[in-house]
C-alpha cells in the first residue's frame, strides 16, 4: 500500500492541530507564570513560609519602692504540625486529655491541613514538660510568657489582668498598654511539607524587645494593712463590701485602693466560691461585677463626708462664720417638708464649728441656704465635681446631678449633707484632699514613672500635675482645724489617736430605695491636720447591725492610720 | 518511494536521534531535581528514583537499538499476536496486578514490575498500522471504519476499567491513524461530535465525575483541588527565569510525588517559563521530526507507525501540560520522557526505535 497524498495532508492536518494547541498551552504558561505569577507565588510563600512569633516579656508592674505586684512566668504554647503527625488518633487523645480540651475541638485542629495550628496557648510549664516527654511526632511545645501576679488578689481591681495574647484587659494593665507590652518578635522560616525547616534558606528574624517597667505609687505594705483591715470589718459587719482608699493630698498618689471583696489576678476566670452562672452570659455579668472597681466605676450618695464641701463652699462665700450660732430643734422645715435631724431630740443651741462636730443636718439646710442653689452649684463645678477626677484607670464613673432649674429648697437643702445626688469614692477623696491641701485640686494617680525594661532607666515620669485653686488658703486653713476638732471633740471621735493630729468626717446614708434600710457608712480622715501628709477613707457597703459611719468607718482609718502614719516618718506630736 | 522497493538500510535520522537523546537527558536531570527529596523520605536514598530510571532507560536505548535496526516491516506479521498478547496481559493484570495508589496496573516479575498499558499502547499502533494498512482501499466505508475501531474497543475498554487516561490516549492513537489512512472529512466530523455527545454522557453517569469539573473549575474551593492547587503555585512561582534548578519548594511534598503526573509544574518553578517552553519546544520538535518522518514514508504501513507514534506523543504531552496547567480537569497523565516511570521510558524508547526504523527504510 502507498503512503499516498492524502494521506500526506492528513498527517499534516493533524501536525498543525498539534501546534495549534501547543501554541495555546504556552500562551496558557505564559498568563499563569507572568499574569498570574503574583497571586501564586504569593499563596506559595504562605504556604511555606512559617512564621512564629517570639512574645515580648511583658514590662513589670512594681509599687513605690520597687516591689513587683505584677511579673511574667514561663508557660508553654501547644501547636500541631499536620504533615509531622504520625498517629492523629493518639495525639488527638493525649493532647485532649492532658489539656482537658473537647475532643472534637482538638481533633479539628489536628485534622486541618495547615503548616502549624495552635491547639492551647499558656499551658503550665509542668503540663507543657509532660506532653513534651510523651514524644508525639508532630506536636511542639514552645515556651512563651504568662503574667503573674505574686501577690494574687493585691490590688486586683487596680493592676488588672491581662488576657491569652497577654493583652491588658482591664485596670492599669489596660490603662499603661503602650508602655507594658513590648514589641513582639518573629521568626519567619521556610518549610518543606512535613513542616521541616530548610536549611540554607535565610530565615528572618527580628527580636522581640521586652515591655517597660511601670512603676506606681501603690504601696504594698499599706495596701496590704488596708486590704487586711477592710477584710476584718467586712467579716465583722457582714457587709457587701468595702473600699479603702489612702492617698497624698498634697499631690494625688493614691498609696492603697482597696475593693474588698478582690480577685484573685492569677485566675481571673474563676468566679468566687460559691458562686455559679447557669449560662455563658450569666458568667460574664458574674465576671464583669467581680472586676468591677467600686471606688471608681461605681458612684453613692456621700451623706455627711459631703458637709466638709459644703462647709467649704459656705466659708468660702462668707455666708457663714464660725461662731455663728443656730438652734436645731431636731428637724427644719424646708417648704412643706419638715426634714430631720440624726439626732430626734435635736442638738439645741450650737456654734457653726459645734454644727459641724455634731454633724447637724439643719445647720447645714440653713447655711446651704443661705447660700442659695445657684451659688451652690457654681462652687460644685469650682471643686471639680462636676468633672471626672481623672484617675488613671478606665471607666472612672462621672457624677450624677441635679440640673440647676430643677434645684428647689428641698433639694438644695439635702444636697447639703450630701443626699439627691451621687459620686464616686475616688470623686470625695480628691475633692476632700484639694480643700484641706491648701486648696489646690490635685488628680487621684498612680503611674509614678516608666523605666526601660532592660537597662532600668526612667524614660518617663508623669508629673503631679499642680492643679487650679478651688479655695482659698485660709479656707483650706479653717476647715483643716474645724475638722481636727470633729475627730478630737465631735462624731469622728473614734478616729482619734493620741499624739496626732487628725481631721475627718464620718458619714452614713442611706441606700435607694431608702424602704429597704440600707446604708453605707463612711469616714474621710487625714493627718497631721495642720500639714495633712495622707488621707485615708473608708467606705463599708450595707453593714448588719450599727451601721454608723463614726462607729465602724473611723476606727479602720484609724487602726490604718496608727500602722501607716509612723510608717510613712510622720512623728508624734509631744 | 523509490526507498521502498530497496530494502537496504538507508541510515539513522540524525535529527531525530539528537532531539530524542535531548528528551532523554533532560527527563533525567529534571527528574533527579524533583524525585531526590522524595526519594530521601521514603527510601533514605537522593538517587533512588533517578538509579531506577537510568536502568529502565539503558534497556530502552538498547530496545531503541535493536527495533531500529530491524525491517519494520517484520512486524506486520507480529501485529495479531502482539494485539493478542496486549489483550491477555490487560486480563493478567485485572486479576493479578499490584495496587499503588488505588489502582491495579502494575505486574509484577520476580524483582521488576511492569505496567502492561505501556507496552498495550506501542503494539496497537503497530497492530492498528497493520489492520488499516489491509483495509486501506475500503476505508472510506462507514462499516469497514466501525471494523477497525471494534478491534480498538476491547483494549480500550480493558486499560480503560483501572486506567481512564490510558484508554482515552489509545482511543485517539486509533482515531488519528484511522484518519490519517481515510481519504474522507465528513465522517470524522460527526465522529467527534457523537464523541463529545458519549463523553458528556459518560461524565453525568457518575458524580464524582462532575465533581473533577467543579474541581477544575475551581481548585481552591475543594479539598481534591490540592494537588492542581500545589501544581498552579509551582507554576506561577517560578516567574521568567525559574528559581534555578533544584530549587523548587513545591518539590517538598506540596506538590504529591512531583517525580510523576505533576512533574511539569516543578520545570516551571525551577526553570521558569523560559525553560518551560524550551521543554515544551524539544517536545514540539519531536513531534515535527515524526511529522516529516511519516510524510516521507516509503508506505502506508510506516506512514501510520509514525503517525501513531506521533499521536501518541502529541496527545501524552497535550493533555499531561493541559491538566498540569489546569486547562483541563486532572486526570492522571504522565510526560513522556520525564515523569518517573520505567515501563513507560523503555517503550517509549522502543516506540522511538520503530520509528528510526521507518525512517531509514
Amino acid at each position: 500500500m502507498k503512503n499516498k497524498t492524502y494521506n500526506k495532508k492528513k498527517i499534516l492536518i493533524v501536525f498543525l492541530a498539534a501546534t495549534v494547541m501547543i501554541l495555546g498551552l504556552i500562551g496558557r504558561l505564559c498568563y499563569l507564570m507572568i499574569l498570574d505569577a503574583e497571586y501564586y507565588q504569593k499563596k506559595a510563600e504562605d504556604l511555606h513560609e512559617r512564621e512564629r512569633e517570639i512574645k515580648a516579656a511583658r514590662g513589670e508592674i512594681v509599687d513605690r519602692n520597687g516591689k513587683v505586684l505584677a511579673t511574667n512566668k514561663t508557660v508553654c504554647t501547644v501547636s500541631v504540625i499536620h504533615s509531622q503527625i504520625e498517629d492523629p488518633e493518639a495525639v488527638i487523645r493525649a493532647l485532649s486529655s492532658t489539656l482537658e480540651l473537647e475532643e472534637s475541638e482538638v481533633r479539628k485542629k489536628v485534622e486541618k491541613v495547615s503548616s502549624m495550628e495552635r491547639i492551647k496557648t499558656n499551658v503550665e510549664k509542668e503540663t507543657g514538660d509532660k506532653i513534651r516527654e510523651m514524644n508525639l511526632a508532630g506536636v511542639k511545645v514552645d515556651e512563651d510568657f504568662k503574667r503573674y501576679y505574686p501577690y494574687e488578689e493585691l490590688a486586683s481591681k487596680v493592676l488588672g489582668f491581662t488576657g491569652g495574647d497577654n493583652q491588658g484587659i482591664i485596670g492599669l494593665e489596660v490603662k499603661y498598654e503602650d508602655y507594658l507590652k513590648g514589641e513582639n518578635g518573629k521568626i519567619l522560616s521556610t518549610t518543606d511539607a512535613r513542616g521541616v525547616e530548610l536549611e540554607g534558606i535565610a530565615e528572618d528574624r527580628i527580636e522581640p524587645s521586652a515591655g517597660n517597667t511601670l512603676q506606681i505609687s501603690i504601696d504594698y505594705n499599706i495596701q496590704k494593712y488596708a486590704q487586711q483591715m477592710a477584710q476584718k470589718v467586712m467579716e465583722e459587719k457582714q457587709a457587701d463590701k468595702v473600699a479603702i482608699i489612702l492617698m497624698n493630698p498634697q499631690n494625688g498618689e493614691i498609696y492603697a485602693m482597696v475593693n474588698w471583696p478582690e480577685f484573685n489576678l492569677n485566675e481571673p476566670f474563676e468566679l468566687p466560691e460559691g458562686v455559679s452562672a447557669s449560662s455563658e452570659e450569666e458568667k460574664q455579668e458574674l465576671l464583669n461585677q467581680m472586676w468591677r472597681n467600686g471606688c471608681i466605676n461605681d458612684t453613692y450618695e456621700p451623706g455627711s463626708t459631703f458637709k466638709i464641701i459644703t462647709s467649704s463652699a459656705c466659708l468660702e462665700e462668707g455666708v457663714v462664720d464660725l461662731d455663728d450660732t443656730f438652734v436645731c430643734p431636731g428637724y427644719k422645715i424646708v417648704e412643706d417638708r419638715r426634714i430631720r435631724c440624726h439626732k430626734v431630740g435635736g442638738h439645741g443651741a450650737e456654734t457653726f464649728v459645734e454644727g459641724v462636730q455634731n454633724s447637724c443636718n439643719p445647720v447645714f439646710m440653713e447655711i446651704g441656704l443661705r447660700l442659695g442653689a445657684e451659688r451652690f452649684c457654681d462652687y460644685f463645678e469650682q471643686f471639680g465635681l462636676m468633672e471626672k477626677t481623672g484617675v488613671d484607670l478606665p471607666g472612672e464613673a462621672g457624677t450624677i446631678m441635679h440640673r440647676l432649674e430643677d434645684i428647689g429648697e428641698v433639694e438644695l437643702a439635702t444636697m447639703t449633707f450630701g443626699q439627691s445626688f451621687q459620686v464616686t469614692p475616688v470623686q470625695m477623696a480628691a475633692t476632700v484632699s484639694s480643700l484641706i491641701n491648701g486648696g489646690k485640686r490635685v488628680t487621684p494617680h498612680f503611674a509614678v514613672s516608666v523605666q526601660d525594661g532592660e537597662s532600668g532607666r526612667t524614660i518617663k515620669t508623669f508629673s503631679d500635675k499642680q492643679g487650679k485653686r478651688i479655695v482659698s488658703e485660709e479656707t483650706s486653713k479653717t476647715m483643716q482645724k474645724i475638722l481636727e476638732s470633729v475627730v478630737s471633740e465631735g462624731s469622728g471621735k473614734n478616729a482619734y489617736i493620741e499624739g496626732y493630729s487628725i481631721g475627718g468626717k464620718t458619714a452614713t446614708s442611706q441606700t435607694l430605695p431608702r424602704s429597704a434600710n440600707k446604708y453605707i457608712s463612711s469616714f474621710i480622715g487625714f493627718a497631721p491636720a495642720e500639714d495633712p501628709q495622707v488621707l485615708g477613707m473608708c467606705v463599708i457597703y450595707d453593714p448588719q447591725g450599727i451601721y454608723y459611719g463614726g462607729t465602724i468607718a473611723a476606727p479602720v482609718v484609724r487602726e490604718i492610720f496608727d500602722d501607716v502614719l509612723p510608717y510613712l516618718g510622720i512623728e508624734k506630736e509631744e | 518511494m523509490k526507498r521502498a522497493e530497496k530494502p537496504e538500510s538507508g541510515g539513522i535520522d540524525k535529527v531525530l536521534l539528537v532531539i530524542v537523546f535531548l528528551l532523554v537527558i533532560t527527563g533525567l536531570v529534571i527528574l533527579y531535581s524533583t524525585s531526590s527529596y522524595n526519594g530521601r523520605i521514603k527510601f533514605g536514598d537522593s538517587f533512588y528514583y533517578l538509579k531506577k530510571q537510568i536502568f529502565a532507560t539503558t534497556l530502552g536505548i538498547a530496545g531503541m537499538y535493536a527495533v531500529a535496526k530491524t525491517d519494520y516491516h517484520v512486524w506486520a506479521k507480529l501485529a495479531v499476536p502482539g494485539y493478542i498478547l496486549a489483550i491477555v496481559l490487560c486480563i493478567a493484570v485485572m486479576l493479578f496486578g499490584d495496587e499503588y495508589n488505588g489502582s491495579k496496573r502494575w505486574l509484577s516479575l520476580g524483582p521488576f514490575s511492569f505496567q502492561p498499558s505501556e507496552y498495550v499502547k506501542v503494539a496497537l499502533i503497530v497492530f492498528l498500522a497493520w489492520l488499516v494498512t489491509r483495509n486501506a482501499k475500503k476505508i472510506g466505508k462507514l462499516s469497514i471504519l466501525f471494523r477497525i475501531m471494534l478491534f480498538a474497543l476491547p483494549v480500550v475498554g480493558l486499560v480503560g476499567a483501572s486506567n481512564l487516561s490510558t484508554a482515552v490516549i489509545i482511543l485517539g492513537i486509533a482515531v488519528i491513524l484511522i484518519f490519517t489512512a481515510s481519504p474522507k472529512y465528513g465522517q470524522f466530523i460527526w465522529m467527534a461530535v457523537t464523541g463529545t455527545g458519549f463523553m458528556a454522557v459518560f461524565l453525568g453517569l457518575e458524580s464524582y465525575r462532575l465533581e473533577r469539573i467543579a474541581i477544575w473549575q475551581n481548585p481552591e474551593k475543594y479539598e481534591k483541588g490540592y494537588q492542581t492547587l500545589q501544581g498552579l503555585y509551582a507554576i506561577g512561582s517560578g516567574g521568567l527565569f525559574g528559581k534555578g534548578l533544584g530549587s523548587s519548594i513545591q518539590k517538598l511534598g506540596f506538590v504529591p510525588e512531583a517525580q510523576n503526573d505533576m512533574i511539569f509544574s516543578i520545570i516551571c518553578e525551577e526553570l521558569g517559563l523560559v525553560g518551560a517552553v524550551l521543554v515544551i519546544l524539544l517536545f514540539f520538535l519531536l513531534i515535527w521530526r515524526f511529522f516529516v518522518i511519516a510524510s516521507h514514508a516509503p508506505d502506508l504501513f510506516g506512514a501510520l507507525i509514525a503517525a501513531g507514534a506521533m499521536g501518541h506523543m502529541m496527545i501524552q504531552v497535550i493533555l499531561n501540560i493541559a491538566v498540569v496547567t489546569n486547562t483541563i480537569p486532572n486526570t492522571g497523565i504522565t510526560l513522556p520522557f520525564i515523569s518517573y516511570g520505567g515501563t513507560s521510558v523503555v517503550f517509549l524508547l522502543v516506540e522511538m526505535g520503530l520509528v528510526f526504523s521507518v525512517a531509514s527504510w
